[in-house]
């Protein structure tokens, strides 16, 4: 699920950026360091929307670096257990399948995968249903739900199932192809 | 107050289906309690149907329990959300009296008296079944049992796990991201690199094998025998459980506010607080009180005990007042479905009151005389048995006033009988307290305890017998 919020983050500052462009070259550091990180606690952050307050700095004594308490909003992405989310999927072997929900990692394992479908190993591993129908390989976009997550302090990891109504596949590239 | 039956019949399916092999055995047994003391539970959960709030010392002397093994069964018990207790503080039994008055009321009232110096306080554990949270706890247990079952035999929701075959280490699906091996399709054990087997689902865990599919399908048949199963020994249970639901359940209060109630019915008039508290201690430490209030025959007693000039009355309102839950609830079709739950059920005071109302409401209309016949010879056994019982008690007044008590019935039943059905049930409370207003119900009620405690085993030699 994605969240709007605000964030608050120290940042440390060289002085060589000290100038007319202080604050841009503050938002612009803010923004590689922080876009694509993960914490436990609130998520990914996808994007920083914009920067709501720059604090007064304060020189660190024997570096000169300056250290600017900043507050910016910014769009996280956190999943939930229960949530369902589309997904591609990255790796397909006999255990089951992993998918990937933008910087999420999702692990599908085989018995959470509708017992029709079959392990096909070979040269594209995929999942498929004994009439053909339907086939999970690398690339495929699926649905699924999220049954279980692992938070750590810069890690969201989660376990997906495909195995519940309208859960599944949801365009086939090999069958467009 | 709901009526307890379906309820009383509901804790005792209870027990019979979650608490039967529940074995209270401490980490630290006494070897002096030898063998296994499994559905020891069942009698404790089966005795407290019986009682209302009851100290603990007191149901372990009935139930010929020791106290610890018993404290140790209600803890958990407490823990299962069953049943409520209460701890306080109370003087030790010599003291009691005076000390449990001043300790309750709290106001040094009538001149604390001289036991307070030698008076050690210890403290009383009483409990109390709790409906109400009974009927919720089973119903979610099976709930729960169910929803296990049903997630498992669709493995859905469940995190898989997997186990190294050489050095037994564990992961779960959690960890497959640091598992995967880019050699060939399988996890691999980060100690040993041995290949990670799928661990099948618990339940059905004898069915061991790498989730081939002709696992995966004895597993299914396997859980689906297991629900079935369940269904189907849960059905009774389940029944009682749609038949209380939308009855109000009994509720007895907090052990202060239950005892207030019932001491409201038993004290007299100008009895201060104080008085009705030590009053109220007198009757845990002497006669044991719990015993009187529970079952429908000990009610119909104090009912009549408590007035006594106005025993027909009493007597009849009291007789009524075990009808009417019934005659609420379960509808005015009532006559031949209790009739045949007579029959079936074991508890002996309802059968012999639910007989009693049955016999009484019928004749009512057509034969007048079948009735006597029947309230005769019922009262000829009643005071038999009274008296039997009577020799066995201390109290001699006792025997003198039960017996007089049934003889005045016999007369007047009969006369008293279109008294109003439903009011009788819900007013019996506020009866207690009118008749209550002069010194010698004093008397009266102290000496009907004796032929009601009587009263309760009567009927279940009546019953045996």
């Amino acid at each position: 699920m994605f969240f709007h919020i605000v964030l608050e983050r120290n940042m440390q500052l060289h002085p060589r950026h000290f100038g007319p462009h202080l604050r841009d070259k503050l938002v612009a550091k803010l923004m590689k360091d922080v876009e694509g990180t993960c914490s436990g606690r609130h998520g990914f952050v996808v994007a920083i929307t914009g920067v709501e307050d720059v604090g007064k700095g304060l020189i660190r004594e024997g570096t000169g670096f300056v250290t600017f308490p900043v507050k910016y909003q910014c769009v996280v992405f956190r999943p939930f257990k229960g949530e369902i989310l589309e997904a591609v999927v990255t790796m397909v072997n006999k255990m089951g399948f992993f998918a990937e929900a933008g910087p999420v990692q999702i692990f599908v394992s085989n018995h959470l995968i509708p017992d029709d479908m079959e392990f096909q190993s070979g040269d594209v591993p995929n999942y498929t249903t004994s009439d053909g129908s339907v086939k999970i390989q690398k690339e495929s976009e699926v649905r699924l739900k999220i049954i279980g997550t692992r938070v750590d302090a810069t890690e969201i990891f989660c376990i997906g199932t495909i195995k519940d109504d309208y859960l599944g596949i949801i365009s086939d590239p090999g069958a467009a192809s | 107050m709901g009526s307890l039956e379906p309820f009383n019949r509901l804790v005792k399916l209870t027990a019979r289906a979650f608490y039967d092999d529940i074995s209270m055995k401490g980490e630290n047994q006494p070897k002096t309690s030898r063998g296994d003391n499994r559905g020891m539970a069942v009698v404790v959960l089966d005795a407290l149907t019986r009682r209302q709030w009851v100290r603990e010392e007191d149901l372990a002397k009935s139930l010929k329990l020791h106290s610890k093994q018993l404290r140790r069964i209600l803890r958990f018990f407490e823990e299962e959300k069953l049943v409520t207790r209460d701890h306080r503080k109370e003087s030790a039994k010599g003291a009691k009296i005076y000390s449990a008055a001043a300790a309750a009321a709290g106001d040094g009232q009538a001149g604390t008296k001289e036991g307070e110096e030698k008076v050690k306080l210890h403290t009383h554990s009483y409990c109390c079944l709790d409906y109400a949270q009974i009927c919720d706890v089973v119903r979610y247990r099976i709930h729960r049992m169910k929803k296990t079952l049903k997630d498992e035999l669709d493995s859905r929701n469940t995190v898989q796990h997997y186990v190294c075959p050489n050095c037994k280490k564990r992961y779960s699906a959690f960890d497959a991201l640091q598992l995967i091996s880019y050699t060939d399709e399988y996890f691999h054990c980060e100690n040993c690199n041995g290949e990670l087997i799928a661990e099948s689902d618990k339940l059905a865990s004898e069915e061991m094998g790498d989730g081939d599919d002709n696992a995966r399908k004895r597993r299914r048949e396997k859980l689906n025998d297991m629900q079935q199963r369940i269904d189907e020994q849960l059905k009774p249970l389940q029944a009682q459980l749609k038949r209380v639901k939308d009855l109000p359940a009994p509720e007895f209060g907090s052990l202060q506010s239950w005892e207030r109630l019932n001491l409201g019915a038993f004290t007299h008039g100008d009895s201060c607080a104080a008085d009705a508290s030590r009053n109220a201690q007198g009757q845990y430490n002497g006669t044991p009180m719990p015993y009187l209030g529970d079952t429908k025959v000990d009610v119909e007693l104090a009912g009549s005990g408590a007035k006594e000039e106005g025993a027909e009355s009493g007597r009849n309102g009291a007789e009524l007042k075990v009808l009417p839950p019934w005659m609420v609830k379960e509808g005015m079709n009532l006559t031949k479905e209790q009739r045949g739950e007579t029959s079936n059920t074991s508890s002996n005071g309802d059968e012999k009151s639910e007989g009693k109302d049955a016999k009484k409401q019928d004749p009512k209309e057509d034969e007048k005389s079948i009735q006597d016949e029947y309230i005769k010879a019922y009262y000829e056994a009643l005071k038999k048995r009274q008296e039997q019982e009577d020799a066995k008690m201390m109290q001699q007044e006792g025997h003198a006033f039960s017996s007089t008590h049934s003889e005045r019935q016999l007369g007047t039943k009969t006369k008293r009988e279109d008294g109003d059905v439903e009011d009788e049930g819900v007013e019996w409370e506020e009866q207690e307290p009118l008749g209550n207003t002069s010194e010698p119900y004093k008397f009266v009620d102290l000496n009907a305890e004796a032929p009601e405690s009587g009263d309760e085993e009567d009927g279940i030699d009546w019953e045996e017998g």
